[in-house]
């Protein structure tokens, strides 16, 4: 294995968090507030640790698939460990593990929150908590080749192991350009965010973080009782909002980008809404005998259905009080997720797409045994690799999905609370039904139950195999014995 | 966006079509000059695995269907090369391509009833070049019996200068003189350019001693080098006849070439109807049906008495066999081609005197045309070469204007390290430069470097 590839990139993804920390510093330098000085001293940190790791080039460029999943693994666990170190030092979280917790739900862009009560937080540590939604979103790696210069053309392998969906597809012939369309993309959609809320009559810094929780499809609330207070106009920039970035980014690059505008009919895409729009009328239906008008129930379950599907995770409403039916629709779509190439979570229409269109192949099959049929998407036929390894995902994620229940449960807090609690951080979502629902927080839970939805929430924002290959015995030994070179 | 993006772009859009040994070869070599690529194969595996390894975009389908080449993006494209193993196919690429885009194409086209008609396709279809492989391959084979002594010739500036390559064998006078000595007193109007020793390649200074067992390349003018391998004790003569074993396109290519310059040439094949093609096609030559593998025929035909044998079946390791066994028994030339690129180290280190890759030989060629196109604002390279396992670039720059270099006695340049000025071409005149020789507006000037990525005469400057 290129071990001296992965020390390089995880030197640079160092760099690149202390330079990211500098911002909640100047939030600290504009409201005056001595916490800065902890986030300025981390920064440095960072900086001298990324620079004494990344200072000797590496001896090859080559990343092959194993790399690449490993060096993303490693820099995401590396990007929390260090992230959650501001948050212990201004004394905000005192526990390590809590901090942990926080960070890694902010990078993984789920959202589940330990804290009680979010508004004692200072100004720059809310920023921070906002920002590492931002930076988890679109994928730190998917950064470092936007603005690294990586020589060799295997870096491919980072993006993969990085981006969401079943299939990773360039944009453009190089890694690099793709990766800045990407963030481009990203940047100006986060832009006219904060635009339009800025002119619904929010102030600056609440709409740069709603901007990054909604862009991360993150989902940390700025305030204690989520976004009920907002006006009904915010509500909706923020639905409409939550929805565009649960949308895959090729859809954006095609629409703005390519003379060949009648590929934008992506089947994924065309799913995508379908589900939205069917789960927000059902829901409005159920819901308007509780609410007070029409108008408020079609808010309420708009923004719930689009926040819950795209795992951003804000609530304007405590949804758990509503009908068996909407919850369960609620838990279904934190299931499908968002859309793949999207900074949404969750297992991606894309893989339900295919999946629905194999069993209905399968059946087919009982009728005609010998009938011969490809399945299509986007009206290209699907490999049989891509095939076998959405299934493989999915029993997988299964297996992952039982043994962490099977681990939170040992706590006793219900079989709902157990069940949410683990959906909602293994799909990146954030808030649970009962006592992890969105009135709620992840704080009471016992430290083994925490690393248990830690290690789920990695594992779901990378997609599983990345992370479980950390696992494998041929690498783990592999990693510590010495190369023969 | 796409502002930044022009600016740190040099490279031009290239779309490759067919991910075969070529394909890739060009595939890894453009995408390390910092050309964009977009591949485009029917085979999802073959996409997977390239763009895997390099920095390119896979699309798969088929390359001659018009909206697989507007996903891949024509309209914007420079430059098109389809290479796939149909020859149909990569002519209709390049034709819908150059229709749809404004775009250059370049076809392989390997079948003998295209070769003679090339030229004529080329204007008629509008191709900016149509490459065969296996032409190539008997040409290069053709010279190397021309003067068997050599291992591999180049021919520069339209022939006039070669670049020769000898092994040295022990007890030469060369064994153990440096190559200033070499210039001074056994001959003066040559330059050696490179050395190739034990896996290593050297480009060798004054004071660089040779070793019997090096192998050696050097530069001069074609009639020179012929009297200098006499003086040093090698025989020049053409061979008087051939053998080849193994009757595909390459092989009748060579045939036909070969007869033509007067050598007889034997060939033997065993699929009976083509050796019944190859009797229509090659009057003159002898056809022999039969298994060329088979010791037993190989005696019977006279391989011991062989001038030169050329091992030309479609299985690398026949060949590399087949020349081994040759070397043994016969004192002939051997020439044997392989087609699979891998393993080159170890091909190497096997005896087999000349080896010829007509894979390599394509691919050097269309680079040769990309690396010329990419310049054609400043209009200077000539021609390219990859040598000595892509180790060793020779460029030929044409200085058609005013540079600082110009005039300047070549002694007082300073020169980046491991680079030689091999020659230098005045109006069909190849002068082998020595310190007082400059550079002259109108020049071509041949260079010899270890680097990679030059653009323009001035970055032989260190």
């Amino acid at each position: 294995m290129n071990k001296s590839i992965i020390r390089y990139v995880l030197g640079h993804i160092l760099i690149i968090e202390g330079a990211l920390m500098l911002l909640p510093c100047l939030v600290a330098l504009f409201y005056q507030e001595r916490n800065g000085i902890y986030f300025l001293i981390v920064a440095a940190l960072c900086e001298v640790i990324g620079f004494l790791m990344s200072r000797k080039k590496p001896k090859s460029y080559l990343i092959y698939t194993k790399e690449g999943c490993v060096t993303t693994a490693l820099s995401w666990i590396l990007l929390s460990m260090f992230g959650a170190i501001p948050f212990v030092l201004t004394g905000e979280i005192p526990s390590y593990t809590d901090a942990l917790f926080e960070t890694i739900s902010g990078f993984t862009t789920t959202g589940a929150s330990i804290l009680s009560d979010v508004e004692s937080l200072s100004h720059c540590s809310i920023f921070w908590r906002s920002f590492t939604h931002w930076i988890g979103g679109m994928g730190v790696l998917v950064f470092l080749l936007a603005i690294v210069p990586l020589s060799g053309g295997s870096n491919i392998n980072l993006m993969k192991a990085e981006s969401p969906g079943p299939t990773v597809g360039k944009l453009v012939p190089k890694v690099r350009y793709t990766a800045r369309i990407l963030y481009i993309i990203y940047f100006s959609l986060t832009l006219i965010q904060i635009a339009l809320l800025l002119f619904g009559g929010m102030n600056l810094f609440d709409s740069v973080t709603i901007s990054f929780g909604t862009a991360g499809t993150g989902g940390f609330s700025i305030k204690n009782d989520g976004m009920a207070n907002y006006s009904l106009y915010i509500k909706w920039v923020v639905t409409i909002f939550m929805t565009l970035f649960g949308v895959s980014f090729n859809a954006y690059y095609i629409l703005l980008f390519s003379r060949d505008k009648k590929a934008f009919l992506i089947d994924e895409v065309k799913w995508y809404f379908i589900i939205i729009l069917t789960a927000t009328a059902i829901i409005t239906i159920r819901i308007i005998g509780i609410s007070k008008s029409f108008g408020t129930a079609l808010t309420d379950s708009a923004f719930q259905v689009s926040s819950i599907i795209t795992t951003t995770g804000f609530s304007t409403t405590d949804f758990d009080l509503w009908d068996e039916t909407s919850k369960a629709i609620l838990v279904l779509l934190m299931f499908i997720g968002a859309c793949s190439g999207s900074t949404g979570g969750g297992i991606k229409v894309s893989r339900f797409v295919v999946t629905i269109k194999t069993i209905f192949k399968e059946i087919t099959s009982f009728i005609h045994p010998r009938c011969v049929k490809k399945i299509k998407m986007d009206g290209k036929p699907v490999e049989h690799e891509t095939i076998r390894s959405i299934n493989v995902y999915f029993i997988t994620f299964i297996m992952l999905f039982v043994i962490s229940t099977l681990l939170v449960s040992l706590e006793g807090h219900g079989f709902i609370t157990t069940f949410t609690s683990v959906t909602t951080c293994i799909n990146n979502i954030g808030p649970g039904l009962g006592k992890t629902g969105p009135t709620c927080n992840f704080g009471f839970l016992s430290p083994l139950t925490k690393y248990v939805l830690m290690f789920d929430m990695l594992a779901g924002r990378l997609e599983l195999f990345p992370l479980l290959l950390l696992f494998h015995p041929a690498l783990i030994k592999d990693f510590f014995t010495r190369g023969k070179h | 966006m796409f502002e930044h993006k022009a600016n740190d772009k040099t490279g031009l859009r290239i779309i490759i079509v067919g991910c075969g040994k070529v394909g890739r070869t060009l595939t890894e070599q453009l995408s390390k000059e910092g050309h964009d690529i977009t591949i485009i194969d029917t085979n999802a595996v073959r996409v997977q695995e390239t763009t895997n390894l390099h920095d390119v975009m896979g699309i798969i389908g088929n390359g001659a269907s018009y909206s697989v080449q507007m996903e891949a993006g024509i309209e914007d494209t420079d430059l098109i090369i389809a290479v796939t193993n149909s020859d149909e196919l990569n002519l209709l690429c390049c034709t819908i391509a150059t229709q749809v885009g404004n775009c250059a194409a370049i076809a392989r086209v390997r079948n003998p009833d295209y070769s003679k008609e090339v030229s004529y396709l080329r204007e008629k279809l509008g191709l900016a070049m149509i490459i065969n492989p296996e032409l190539e391959a008997a040409k290069e084979t053709a010279r190397m019996l021309y003067l068997p002594t050599a291992l591999e010739i180049n021919t520069f500036a339209h022939g006039e200068a070669e670049l020769i390559k000898f092994k040295v064998p022990a007890h030469n006078i060369l064994d153990g003189i440096t190559v200033a000595n070499l210039s001074q007193n056994i001959f003066s109007n040559l330059l050696v350019c490179a050395v190739e020793r034990e896996n290593n390649v050297y480009i060798p200074s004054g004071d660089f001693k040779i070793n019997a067992g090096d192998i050696i390349s050097f530069v001069s003018h074609r009639e020179n080098a012929r009297k200098f391998l006499n003086k040093i004790g090698f025989n020049t003569k053409q061979v008087k006849q051939t053998m080849i074993i193994g009757g595909g396109r390459a092989a009748y290519y060579l045939a036909k070439d070969l007869l033509s310059m007067g050598i007889s040439v034997k060939i033997i094949e065993l699929n009976k109807a083509r050796c019944e093609e190859l009797s229509i096609l090659l009057p003159e030559a002898i056809i022999i049906n039969g298994d060329g593998t088979d010791e037993a025929l190989l005696k019977e035909e006279g391989i011991s008495n062989a001038q030169s044998f050329v091992a030309l079946t479609g299985i690398d390791e026949e060949n590399i066999l087949l020349t081994l066994y040759a070397r043994r028994v016969s004192t002939a030339k051997v020439i044997t081609k392989i087609n699979r690129i891998t393993f080159r180290e170890v091909i190497s280190q096997l005896d087999l005197g000349s080896v010829i890759y007509p894979k390599y030989i394509t691919s050097e060629t269309i680079l040769g045309y990309v690396r010329a196109k990419t310049n054609s604002k400043n209009s200077n390279i000539e021609t390219l070469y990859h040598m000595f396992d892509q180790n060793v670039e020779a460029i030929e720059f044409r200085i058609s204007e005013d540079t600082e270099l110009n005039d300047i006695p070549l002694k007082e340049l300073k020169l980046k390290d491991n680079l030689l000025i091999s020659f230098i071409n005045r109006n069909g005149d190849i002068i082998i430069p020595s310190g007082q020789d400059c550079i002259k507006t109108g020049d071509t000037v041949m260079i010899f470097t270890t680097h990679t990525g030059f653009n323009d005469i001035r970055d032989i400057l260190a």
